[in-house]
């Protein structure tokens, strides 16, 4: 029985569709292992979503293949109504920039740049013109006024989150993608990081799909998916108490 | 933000990497530039002719290089002296003691003697006639200008005119006497002569030579040729010849070292033919050579000038590729730091196209960066040794010379710079990001 994994807001049409998807590498002198195996998943626009799973479940590979910087070996990636996946590689990079904001674990802000020229560089990919105020009102939004001209070396580690966040919603996307985005962060402030990002996504109309270990991060979202329950790969690496594919995966 | 803005930015994040590299390849972009601006200018003061006012040099026959260097440049020895019948050859009835026109006089337009053998303070002496600074020019076509005083008169016999850094270099002002030295400087004392002119600067071995009155020259011990028939008779009588009723040397006693010829058209003939016709005349002659300054000088720049400048700038290319290899060096050095820069630009949105040009335009610009820088460089180490270049190669060389084939340094930066990074520029295209993000 295939499962099929929706968000609540079924009136609302999609921003992400999956269809199918297939995903394995290749291991050293042995078969290749299957990381993704996802019948159907969808998000719906506007929604804030948790992605729980263990670790070696997917999440990370399912949020690359969601972005298009991995393609997928079956199966649809729909992203706003495009499947990503019939397109070639420059088209989905610029998709991947207009439409799709990342933020990650590690923050990743480029450590020559400026928080401003953080958020300016991302736009800079995107098909509209790099616009300075935009940048600066999104670094304001996010508590950063006093802040735009440090390098990330001279912001606490709150701060370089805060940039990431602008920085993933500097082209207006459809969907931000925030990969254990309050793992490196110290409990009193993971709050003020989800926070952040529920507040942001409601302010600016994106969907949020946030990957997390920690349930106590993932109940604070209003959806709430586990991953092994509609990705078959994963439940059929995990516990058979957790599978509940069969249940949809929603909690 | 621009692919420039970009690289630039990831340049002075690695600012001590950068720095050094492009200062490496600013010191190598130094050395080809001093190079090529010395070569060039060099190659052309002589290559365009240099209006000395002569194009002709007559002297004892010999090598025409040593003729050359000696005569123009002050350097190496005279070959041997000329009689002065020769000299008169060259002169028209009106400058000859018998009034008859010398057999080239139809085809000479001026004629300087110079007589060589005295040293002053380690400086050439050069005895000559008023015509030297009244006919000639000083390299460029310009007449020469005194600085202070005037052109000795070939009346005053023991005056003198000094080139303008023999006067600085030994603080002599006109109306000071010099007492050059007979062979070198630990020769016997000569007379001494009344300082009457110092010349302006002429960035040409001009500035450090010793100019005396000719007349005043030969009168000196041991100037005068010894008349053969006298030297069978009386040695006695040759250690003090005989002078003209003004005081001057017979000129049967006299020799010249060589003479600056300036050749005049034949009637009906282009100056070149006369000149080519008057040369083989000469040549074929017993009693001198004839040599052309412009084309012993290209034999020497063939010769040796130029196999030394091409060996210099393959030298010097090969530092700047050293360089260019130091760009590769530091961009593969950071290349962990630059795959995850990489990965975030491309999670970011950006196309391989642009990461790898991206790294393409960070090494172009340290080249061209470090290239300018080196330019610089070496227009001011040209023109810091321009002076030195001036008088002892007899050519202007300063800051702002300039030779074309330093137009070719930009383009061949840019090739340098886009070699030596394509690998990195390939390996940020090929950056796998999901694994630099993982």
């Amino acid at each position: 029985m295939e499962s099929v994994v929706s968000s609540p807001a079924a009136a609302a049409p999609p921003v992400i569709e999956l269809s199918g998807v297939r995903k394995a590498f290749a291991v050293p002198g042995g078969e290749p292992l299957t990381i993704l195996d996802i019948p159907a998943f969808t998000v719906a626009a506007g929604d804030l979503v948790a992605l729980e799973g263990q670790s070696g479940s997917g999440k990370s590979t399912l949020l690359n293949v969601i972005a298009g910087i991995l393609r997928p070996d079956a199966g649809s990636v729909k992203i706003a109504g495009i499947d990503i996946v019939k397109l070639a590689e420059p088209m989905r990079d610029r998709l991947r920039a207009d439409r799709v904001g990342l933020v990650f674990q590690q923050f990743n802000l480029l450590p020559g740049f400026t928080a401003l020229e953080n958020v300016l560089v991302a736009m800079g990919f995107g098909s509209r013109p790099a616009d300075r105020s935009r940048a600066e009102a999104l670094l304001t939004a996010v508590g950063l006024a006093d802040r735009l001209h440090h390098k990330p070396a001279a912001l606490s580690i709150g701060q370089q989150q805060r940039v990431a966040v602008a920085r993933a919603l500097a082209n207006r996307p459809r969907v931000l993608l925030a990969d254990e985005p309050t793992a490196s962060i110290d409990p009193a402030h993971q709050q003020q990081v989800i926070d952040l990002l529920q507040t942001s996504c409601r302010d600016e109309q994106v969907s949020l799909v946030v990957v997390t270990h920690a349930p106590e991060v993932a109940k604070q979202f209003p959806v709430r998916y586990r991953l092994e329950d509609f990705n078959l790969a994963a439940a059929a690496h995990a516990p058979a108490a957790s599978q509940s594919a069969s249940t949809g995966g929603r909690l | 933000m621009s692919l420039f803005g970009i690289a630039w930015r990831n340049i002075r994040q690695r600012a001590m990497t950068s720095g050094l590299t492009a200062l490496s390849m600013a010191l190598g972009v130094a050395l080809v530039v001093a190079t090529l601006v010395t070569g060039g200018v060099v190659k052309q003061a002589f290559e365009s002719g240099a209006g000395l006012g002569y194009n002709m040099i007559i002297g004892a026959k010999g090598s025409p290089l040593q003729l050359v260097l000696n005569s123009v440049y002050l350097i190496s020895k005279p070959i041997e002296n000329i009689s002065w019948q020769t000299y008169e050859q060259f002169l028209p009835g009106s400058a000859r003691a018998d009034g008859i026109d010398g057999t080239f006089a139809a085809s000479s337009q001026t004629a300087v003697p110079i007589c060589m053998g005295d040293y002053f303070h380690g400086h050439r002496v050069v005895g000559t006639n008023a015509a030297y600074f009244d006919r000639l020019s000083r390299g460029d076509g310009q007449p020469f200008r005194f600085r202070a005083g005037q052109n000795f008169s070939d009346d005053d016999l023991y005056t003198a005119v000094l080139g303008s850094q023999v006067a600085a270099n030994l603080k002599i002002s006109v109306g000071d006497q010099i007492a050059p030295t007979h062979g070198a400087d630990d020769g016997k004392v000569h007379d001494p002569f009344r300082v009457v002119g110092i010349l302006d600067r002429t960035d040409t071995p001009v500035d450090r030579g010793v100019y005396v009155n000719m007349e005043g020259f030969y009168l000196q011990e041991g100037h005068a040729k010894p008349v053969e028939e006298d030297a069978e008779a009386d040695n006695e009588k040759n250690a003090e010849p005989d002078r003209l009723p003004d005081g001057r040397l017979p000129y049967n006693q006299r020799e010249v070292t060589a003479i600056l010829l300036e050749t005049a058209s034949l009637p009906g003939l282009p100056a070149e033919l006369t000149a080519m016709g008057l040369r083989n005349a000469i040549n074929e002659g017993r009693d001198a050579q004839a040599a052309l300054p412009i084309a012993e000088i290209r034999v020497l720049l063939d010769l040796f000038v130029s196999p030394l400048e091409l060996l210099l700038l393959l030298v010097t290319t090969l530092v700047v590729i050293v360089s260019a290899i130091g760009i590769l060096v530091s961009m593969v050095g950071s290349s962990l730091e630059r795959s995850r820069d990489v990965a975030i630009m491309r999670a970011l949105g950006a196309r391989r196209g642009v990461v790898l040009a991206t790294v393409l335009v960070e090494a172009i610009l340290l080249a061209v960066g470090g290239g300018g820088l080196g330019w610089l460089l070496g227009h001011g180490v040209v023109g810091l040794i321009g002076p030195w270049i001036a008088t002892n190669a007899g050519v202007s060389a300063g800051f702002f010379s300039f030779t074309p084939a330093e137009l070719l340094l930009v383009p061949f930066l840019i090739a340098l710079a886009i070699l030596a990074a394509l690998l990195p520029a390939i390996a940020a295209y090929r950056t796998d990001v999901a694994r630099w993000l993982g």
